[in-house]
């Protein structure tokens, strides 16, 4: 288990030495501090509360976050085949198993490590704009638990979703082995699945709720709402659906990558 | 030190798309040998040290490394395997050090002391903290060797490891891989289509032409034989013609290119010496025309087309 995370380790040298991540990190911590600029600036701060402004921007910070962990994942697999480093990564004591799940530990890290830099930014950024409210508030009408634990769900829920595109992006990446079409095909994923979601409303079909699209979006159970209207769901069908789905997706990211020549 | 083979590949075969590109090779390389693995381009190579190191399964046969199948005993055999598989690609992104920390991490047992151990080794300390995106190529090939010497192998892969080289590094690396070879009894297997090159550094070599070794010999024997036999020897004088003629009746020979050559053993090759000199014809140089590897490789692939 310790030489495994020595995997992990090697794996983080190679996100964390590369410029453009301190880049990205960058864009993350400066986000939420413009938004919460233009809404103090603009808006009658006696209607903004901190936990509002703040489930507002990070839902756009988080969506740059799912944008970030998916270019670290198209490069993690495809950059080593077109870098041509995968010949000398995949000739040590290690199965190609291992090797895999390293870089989907190191990218799970990513997301959860720029997930955190955007709670904390947002919400000392909010605070300072907006005071601290510790009681139930704005967030939404239906909500009457403590704004923490409304926070806290959101930020699972778009984790959630976030493992689900990266897994993905991972597939296409290691399927592949290009960079370019992981990228492009996730962020499709993510932007287009609530479009998709809306037309798939319309077909009164009972597969309507087995499609990954909508599930993507978990955030409508915190108003006590399904994601897909008219069709009722409860998280736990939602959360069943993804786990299926994070099934097919790294199975085939496995079957391909332990099992195809490299010839790069 | 053990005679059984390092590295034993048994009836390889692969086969891509209905095509075989690897016809049931089957080699075995010994402990502190050097050894050649000889073709030209689109010979398959290439294609065997890359199911040598697990890079591609095989549709046929087994690779025994240490003892240990390269199917079924990955982690086993692989942990006993150095390699350049063609050009040696690093993280450009990263230095020089911390390239060999990520490969250093993945094999247990090799210390930071290693590290600069190697490092020293293949003389790079003085640029090992610098981005490999600024390294020229000889710096990268080292730092290739570096890498794949780093756990101590038992075996040394290398894929065409002369590729952009200048004539100084090439030495420099063969008298490495003889080192290499002699103090720690690793096995060297070094594919190339340069001929002069392999028979400067290799014990033995193997052909290999569309798939097929076609021949394996060894290049040290075949130098000693040639000492005991007769052979063609050239004699560089200032008049051919005379020197010919100042032999008849002794050995037969023939002028070629404005130089006498004779076919004689050592010591007739003496007494030729004494003859001309004493019949006053200058001799300014005296070689053993022999084959090279050149010419064997040719003779033996002659004919040969691509396809």
């Amino acid at each position: 288990m310790a030489d495994f995370w020595k995997l992990v380790q090697n794996e983080n040298m190679k996100i964390y030495r590369r410029l453009r991540t301190w880049i990205m990190l960058g864009i993350v911590i400066v986000s939420p501090l413009i938004f919460s600029t233009i809404v103090y600036g603009s808006s009658d701060v006696h209607t903004a509360s901190n936990w509002s402004v703040m489930s507002f921007e990070s839902t756009v910070t988080l969506a740059l976050v799912t944008l970030f962990t998916v270019v670290a994942s198209a490069d993690s697999v495809a950059g080593e085949f077109s870098w041509g480093t995968v010949k000398l990564l995949l000739i040590r004591p290690w199965s190609r198993a291992s090797v895999l799940l390293s870089k989907f530990v190191s990218l799970l890290l990513f997301g959860l490590f720029f997930s955190a830099v955007t709670f904390i930014t947002s919400f000392l950024v909010n605070v300072l704009y907006f005071g601290y409210t510790g009681s139930p508030s704005d967030l939404d009408p239906s909500w009457v638990g403590h704004p923490w634990t409304y926070i806290g769900l959101f930020y699972l829920y778009k984790y959630i979703s976030l493992v689900l595109i990266v897994s993905f992006s991972f597939m296409l990446s290691s399927a592949f082995r290009s960079g370019g079409l992981a990228i492009g095909l996730s962020m499709f994923l993510l932007f287009a699945g609530g479009i998709i979601s809306g037309i798939l409303v319309a077909f009164d079909k009972a597969w309507v709720k087995y499609v990954l699209f909508p599930h993507l979006s978990l955030t409508p159970y915190l108003e006590g709402n399904s994601p897909i209207p008219g069709h009722p769901t409860t998280l736990g069908f939602s959360l069943a659906v993804l786990a299926v789905y994070f099934v097919i997706f790294n199975l085939v990211s496995w079957s391909v990558f332990t099992k195809r020549d490299i010839a790069a | 030190m053990s005679q059984s083979p390092v590295v034993r590949l048994m009836d390889v075969s692969k086969r891509i798309g209905g095509r075989t590109i690897i016809d049931r090779v089957s080699l075995e390389v010994n402990s502190g040998e050097v050894f050649g693995f000889l073709g030209p381009n689109g010979s398959g190579k290439t294609t065997t040290i890359r199911m040598m190191v697990g890079l591609m399964a095989l549709s046929g046969g087994d690779i025994q490394i240490a003892g240990h199948s390269i199917k079924t005993e990955f982690p086993q055999a692989i942990t006993q395997v150095g390699a350049i598989v063609e050009n040696p690609e690093m993280y450009k992104f990263l230095t020089g050090y911390q390239n060999l920390l990520h490969y250093a991490r993945m094999n247990p047992g090799v210390t930071e002391q290693r590290i600069h151990e190697v490092v020293k080794l293949v003389g790079l300390s003085e640029r090992i903290h610098d981005k490999v995106s600024k390294y020229s190529l000889g710096m990268r090939q080292r730092l290739g060797v570096a890498q794949a010497v780093i756990h101590r192998p038992k075996l040394l892969v290398l894929d065409e490891p002369t590729n952009g080289l200048d004539p100084a590094g090439i030495r420099e690396l063969r008298d490495y891989l003889r080192l290499l070879a002699r103090e720690e009894g690793t096995a060297v297997f070094v594919s190339s289509h340069m001929l002069s090159e392999m028979e400067l550094m290799c014990d033995r070599v193997a052909i290999l032409q569309k798939g097929q070794i076609i021949d394996i010999r060894s290049i040290r024997a075949a130098v000693e034989e040639t000492t005991h036999t007769a052979e063609n020897v050239l004699f560089e004088v200032d008049h051919p013609d005379a020197a010919l003629g100042v032999l008849e009746g002794h050995s037969s020979g023939r002028v070629e290119d404005g130089a006498l050559i004779v076919t004689a053993d050592r010591s007739t090759v003496a007494s030729i010496n004494r003859r001309l000199v004493e019949a006053g014809i200058n001799v300014y140089g005296i070689r053993v025309k022999s084959k090279s590897l050149e010419d064997q490789f040719l003779e033996v692939t002659a004919g040969d087309t691509i396809g």
